[in-house]
């Protein structure tokens, strides 16, 4: 055998570190170009709270509500076609987290909380102990879900922070927060019911009303920014300036999740926005829905004007948020995610999103990610949902998909376009949570086509309907009754997937 | 939620609502203290309890003014009106301690609320030394 010569040894080395430095570049291989070299990147998600993409000039709408999302996405993947599989903030943030579908997660109620057999499949788990992993929402039922993963996260704003107002009381009690919400903020002291205790809850709403009679309401001719049922209020720069100061104190490597309230109702604009778009301007006129809550054409108008206002108020806050990320640096070393937990009904008589309406204005949410470095904007227009961004996220951060995902990658962040795969959005609010969905509203995203099933409503009975998306986006021509040949495909894949997740719940 | 977790949110909840009613029996109690023997120890059943009777009842009505998220009811919180209010619960617990037959109900309706008291003080005093050791 030959004595190995220095030469040799060399030679082999740098072919074995060559080989090993491949080794390492290949699960990375499908990553966008500038964060292969990132071994692990940081995360910055903001959700902003019932933010439909059909009100956001960003996604083509008429009114100029969104200038600094579009120049956000100019340095982003813009995802034309995405939805949130709720239609409130429990499912939808729920779906969001886990990237679990409603019907596995069963948050599907007001308040509720996520099955107990699937909390363990979280995104702050999937990233793992070497990720600093904090959480903050000022919507307080997205707290309810950070309890139930307080042990995989590191970090818990409580929902008061950076508030001018915070009368929740379950925050006060830091070794019981979850418990203490759910007995003083949504029994004792719910704001939207006569209080349940007499002496401490009455003397707690007329202090809470004095104090906002005498707080400055300066520059929001509405009132004071505030959560809808409970007694927190807030100023918008206080607010982005408390999360800017936060980001900017995080040590990488960091997963950061920021639910924003705003632009959820009540719609409190900014003195410069309100009334601004006070322009006589309404979309299409569409019929009445039964199942809606029939406000008066004038009503819709003026919500729909406060509700775009909101969203510019809270765009001007968003850009400087923008300047801080560029000046910063944070676009070089992090993902930055915008989206939101679920859109808002403004049509058709509805107003809100506690809705069993599965038009698009109440289920197409903005999502945009922008990349380490991307410079240039990308556009995918294909069907996505919000359960696909767990697995996206697992993925980009080179931690596994999980097995239990279900949802896809996203497009262009390791996924491919699946123009044909089929979405599901639900709602079940007043359905059990633990039983059979009998009383739902579940609507199928399929190619360029949406079937809508209602079942349970006793004064409508079960009913489809079905709109071709890409000729008919207002959703004004209901095809069921006269295109069968496309309808009934679609009518028993969404029929088979309703029997399938009802079949764990037959007795 | 499991069973544990809904007992803990009830447990806080009666805490609460015991704490209150300590505040409520302090009331009558403090005027048996400071009110002259005859117009009101003397008899403590009857004017205790159709004062806390009236007193709650005009809490039930204040906060049945806050039915919605912003509703407040002004007129109702003003000083005036308040010592109105006040004025004519004790004429009313004055004319419960005078009238005989008043007198006789009121005492019948406290001697059945007992009854609440068996359920409740237990239940109370369990979820207070299941709060308070969380909270301290």
């Amino acid at each position: 055998m030959s004595k190995l010569s220095r030469r040799d040894f060399l030679k082999m080395t740098s072919a074995l570190s060559g080989v090993l430095a491949l080794s390492r570049l290949m699960p990375s291989l499908s990553l966008p170009k500038s964060t292969q070299s990132l071994s692990r990147p940081n995360i910055l998600i903001i959700v902003f709270d019932a933010m439909s993409a059909k009100n956001l000039s960003v996604y083509g709408y008429k009114r100029n509500t969104s200038p600094n999302l579009e120049r956000f996405a100019e340095r982003a993947t813009v995802y034309n076609a995405h939805y949130s599989a709720g239609t409130f903030t429990v499912p939808g943030t729920a779906s969001l987290l886990t990237g679990l579908y409603p019907w596995t997660h069963r948050a599907i109620n007001e308040a509720g909380l996520i099955a107990r057999n699937v909390t363990d499949r979280n995104v702050f788990r999937l990233m793992g102990k070497q990720y600093h992993r904090l959480a903050f929402s000022q919507n307080l039922w997205p707290n309810y879900f950070f309890g139930q993963f307080q042990e995989d996260i590191d970090e818990i704003l409580p929902a008061g922070s950076f508030s001018q107002m915070d009368y929740v009381f379950g925050e006060k009690f830091n070794k019981d927060v979850l418990t203490t919400q759910r007995a003083f903020d949504d029994f004792l002291f719910r704001r939207d019911t006569p209080p349940k205790s007499l002496i401490v809850s009455l003397a707690e709403r007329i202090f809470l009303r004095r104090a906002i009679a005498h707080t400055n309401q300066g520059g929001y001719p509405n009132g004071l920014p505030q959560l809808n049922d409970y007694p927190l209020y807030f100023r918008l720069p206080t607010v982005f300036d408390g999360v800017m100061s936060t980001i900017k104190s995080l040590k990488p490597a960091s997963f950061s999740y920021f639910h924003f309230f705003p632009p959820h109702d009540p719609y409190n604009p900014s003195k410069h926005f309100y009334r601004t778009f006070d322009d006589g301007w309404s979309p299409v006129k569409k019929p009445i829905h039964p199942l809606g809550d029939r406000w008066p054409s004038k009503r819709m108008y003026n919500f729909r004007r406060a509700y775009d206002e909101y969203i510019a108020t809270l765009d001007i806050e968003f850009g400087r948020l923008l300047d801080f990320l560029e000046s910063t640096g944070v676009f070089e070393t992090s993902y930055v995610v915008v989206t939101s937990d679920h859109g808002e009904m403004l049509e058709r008589g509805e107003q809100g999103h506690t809705s069993p309406l599965l038009y698009e204005p109440g289920i197409r949410i903005p999502l945009m990610i922008s990349y380490p470095g991307q410079k240039s904007r990308q556009d995918v227009y294909s069907p996505t949902i919000s359960v696909d961004v767990v697995p996206t996220l697992a993925h980009l951060t080179g931690n596994p998909i999980p097995d239990w995902r279900e949802g896809e990658l996203l497009p262009l962040m390791g996924g491919q376009e699946l123009p044909n795969r089929s979405i599901f959005m639900l709602y079940a609010l007043k359905n059990p949570a633990y039983s059979q969905l009998s009383r739902v509203t579940l609507a199928m995203r399929k190619g360029n086509y949406k079937l809508i099933f209602y079942r349970g409503y006793y004064y409508e009975g079960d009913k489809f309907e079905l709109y071709d998306l890409q000729n008919d986006p207002e959703e004004l021509n209901d095809l069921y009754s006269s295109n069968s040949s496309i309808a009934k495909p679609l009518q028993e894949e969404l029929l088979a997937k309703l029997e399938a997740v009802n079949a764990p719940y037959k007795s | 939620m499991n069973v544990g977790e809904i007992a803990l949110v009830y447990a806080y909840m009666l805490a609460t609502n015991f704490l209150e009613s300590l505040l409520v029996l302090c009331i009558p109690i403090a005027l048996s203290l400071i009110l002259p023997s005859k117009w009101f120890r003397d008899s403590f059943v009857a004017h205790g309890a159709s004062l806390v009777m009236l007193g709650l009842g005009y809490l039930i009505f204040l906060a049945y003014q806050f039915p919605t998220k912003n509703s407040y009811p002004g007129a109702l919180l003003k000083l005036w009106s308040i010592a109105l209010a006040l004025g004519i619960i004790l004429l009313l617990d004055f004319i419960a301690g005078r009238t005989a037959f008043i007198k006789k109900a009121v005492e019948f309706i406290a001697e059945q609320a007992t009854i609440f008291l068996f359920v409740y003080m237990p239940l109370s005093l369990i979820s207070l030394l299941i709060v308070l050791p969380r909270i301290l």
